[in-house]
């Protein structure tokens, strides 16, 4: 969305008119981190549609509290927040219902028409072994290496503490390590 | 009535039309301006947007002064002061404000109100909250005679102690009915200020983070 | 993880790092939930303050000015017991009163219906000398007047002035507008 100088708003510019009663505006940041907070999503809850539901609350939940976001030239940084919050919520209520990790059947789709089935087999034993993760482990790991965050970004979006961050990076590496050696091996 | 939105669009649409040949005219302007008086006005209309000036406030100040009864030049006058006070409060503001805290501070600014001092205001309230009302009461108690510094003192004091629009809205209604019983106005300013502000406002509730 | 190849978790990382695309009409299903939100939040109504329009009439300053057959007038909706976001698609209902016994007629132009021109001045209705109107007045800063017998410009004595260039004719600002708190 672009301001009256024909330049591209800034998250806080947003923020600002949306703040004055441009609801509209807000679609504008909708657009702006739909797809990069999606792939975190997808591989955190292991299906599309959580991703997509957890997505649109995060969403919603951050309209309701824009007011309260203290930085707003760092919007994408607090709705990650609210988005991490929210899939640990989802995360746990999947495990309550029995719900086992779910393959992500677009990205599988994708792969498979750009790459031979191999690289789709390589795909699918990358998403099991992902879900074989514990959820901290999973979401260490995501942050750190597929979003690049450093340890003090993911402290700040977690709440948890540095020194357990990398305990979390260090378990899910390892973890991954023998999950897809005994799949190379096997 | 028309949303906010849609009566900005269609604003601009019309303001294209209002200024330019006969056969796109805005039917409330009519020929109720001659030539002389259109041009100016175009070429005022196109600076603001050349400043990224929200156009609607000329519009209406057009408006105002045919309704009023204003010959063009008059209306010209009004207008490119408008302009003046708007493109002054936007450097001052930024992009972060609204159309309408523009409008205000302008009304600020024509009533003397150094714009250095509304981007000041503006600086400590943070993009949070609109200072539309309070931009609009400080023209307000300047106007009736209370000194510039004063005034804002006064209003950055009530914004910064977190004051609502409701109680600095009280606050402009009381210095107006002190000064009218007969009050200095920079004492019924500063009376009222430091009463609003040290008189604690309820607490919001406590609402779930996310 | 010494021993796992350096290569391994480029693998991976990478494999993980292939965006996933949404398609657009999941933004338009986030902006229905907001909007959602945004309509259960938009404060209606001004009830409150027609309370506030009656009692101010009874304050001295205003009895007396009725007393000298001058107009006084109260304007109600002033500002908030809003405390919520606005919606630039909702209008606030606000009711103008205006107390003019002599009057024979009594309009409300302002910002928000372009001054009366093209016909859309706010005609308001006689009830005892007590004359009113109605209307939905968008979110924003507005100037406004009361027009008496089509030709006399009063302001609102109980509403902040509006300043600017008035062209010689008081009028008064009017703010409707919400804040999230």
């Amino acid at each position: 969305m672009q301001g009256p100088d024909g330049m591209e708003s800034s998250d806080a510019a947003l923020v600002a008119r949306v703040l004055h009663g441009e609801v509209n505006a807000y679609g504008a940041l909708v657009s702006r981190y739909r797809d990069k907070y999606a792939r975190y999503a997808v591989h955190m809850l292991g299906n599309r549609e959580d991703a997509e539901e957890a997505l649109q609350d995060a969403f919603t939940r951050a309209y309701r509290s824009l007011a309260r976001c203290e930085d707003p030239e760092r919007f994408g940084a607090w709705l990650f927040r609210i988005l991490v919050n929210r899939c640990r919520t989802s995360g746990a209520r999947r495990v309550r219902r029995g719900q086992t990790f779910v393959h992500d059947e677009t990205a599988l789709l994708n792969a498979s028409q750009e790459h031979p089935a191999e690289q789709t087999m390589w795909r699918e034993e990358i998403d099991r072994a992902l879900g074989e993760l514990s959820a901290d482990q999973r979401e260490a790991f995501l942050l750190k290496y597929v979003e690049e965050l450093g340890y003090d970004e993911m402290a700040e979006i977690t709440g948890v503490g540095v020194s357990a961050l990398k305990m979390r990076v260090m378990r899910a590496c390892d973890r991954l390590r023998i999950l897809l050696r005994e799949v190379h091996s096997g | 009535m028309r949303s906010r939105t849609a009566r900005g669009f269609l604003t601009v649409v019309l303001v294209a039309c209002a200024f330019s040949g006969a056969e796109a005219q805005d039917p409330r302007i009519g020929n109720r301006l001659d030539a002389p008086t259109r041009k100016a006005l175009s070429a005022l209309v196109d600076s603001a947007k050349a400043q990224g000036i929200p156009v609607e406030p000329l519009m209406e100040k057009v408006y105002q002064g045919l309704a009023m009864g204003a010959d063009g030049p008059r209306i010209v006058t009004a207008v490119r002061s408008l302009t003046v006070e708007m493109a002054n409060a936007h450097r001052a503001l930024g992009d972060v404000a609204s159309a309408d805290e523009l409008k205000a501070a302008a009304s600020a600014v024509h009533a003397g109100v150094p714009p250095v001092e509304l981007g000041r205001m503006k600086k400590q309230s943070g993009l949070r909250r609109s200072l539309t009302l309070p931009f609009t009461v400080l023209a307000d108690i300047v106007s009736r005679g209370v000194p510039v510094q004063t005034a804002a003192n006064a209003i950055r004091a009530l914004v910064g102690a977190g004051a609502r629009d409701r109680d600095i809205s009280t606050f402009q209604r009381n210095v107006q009915v002190d000064i009218e019983k007969g009050a200095q106005p920079q004492a019924a300013a500063e009376t009222r200020a430091k009463g609003a502000v040290t008189t604690p406002a309820p607490k919001p509730e406590k609402r779930e983070q996310e | 993880m010494a021993d796992w190849g350096r290569t391994t978790l480029e693998m991976i990382v990478q494999e993980l790092q292939h965006p996933v695309r949404l398609d657009e009409s999941f933004d338009r299903r986030v902006m229905v939930r907001v909007r959602r939100t945004y309509a259960e939040h938009r404060p209606r109504g001004v009830a409150g303050w027609i309370g506030a329009a009656v009692s101010l009439t009874r304050r001295p300053a205003y009895a007396a000015a009725l007393a000298a057959g001058v107009v006084a007038v109260v304007t109600v909706g002033m500002l908030s017991s809003r405390s919520q976001i606005v919606a630039t698609g909702g209008p606030i209902p606000v009711q103008f009163v205006l107390v003019a016994p002599e009057a024979r007629s009594v309009a409300v132009v302002g910002d928000f219906n372009n001054w009366g021109l093209g016909d859309t001045a706010l005609v308001a209705e006689n009830h005892n000398g007590v004359w009113s109107v109605s209307a939905p007045v968008p979110a924003g800063v507005h100037r406004y007047a009361f027009l008496v017998n089509g030709k006399q410009w009063v302001a609102d004595p109980t509403a902040p002035r509006a300043s600017g260039d008035d062209f010689g004719q008081p009028s008064s600002a009017l703010v409707v507008e919400g804040t999230v708190e």
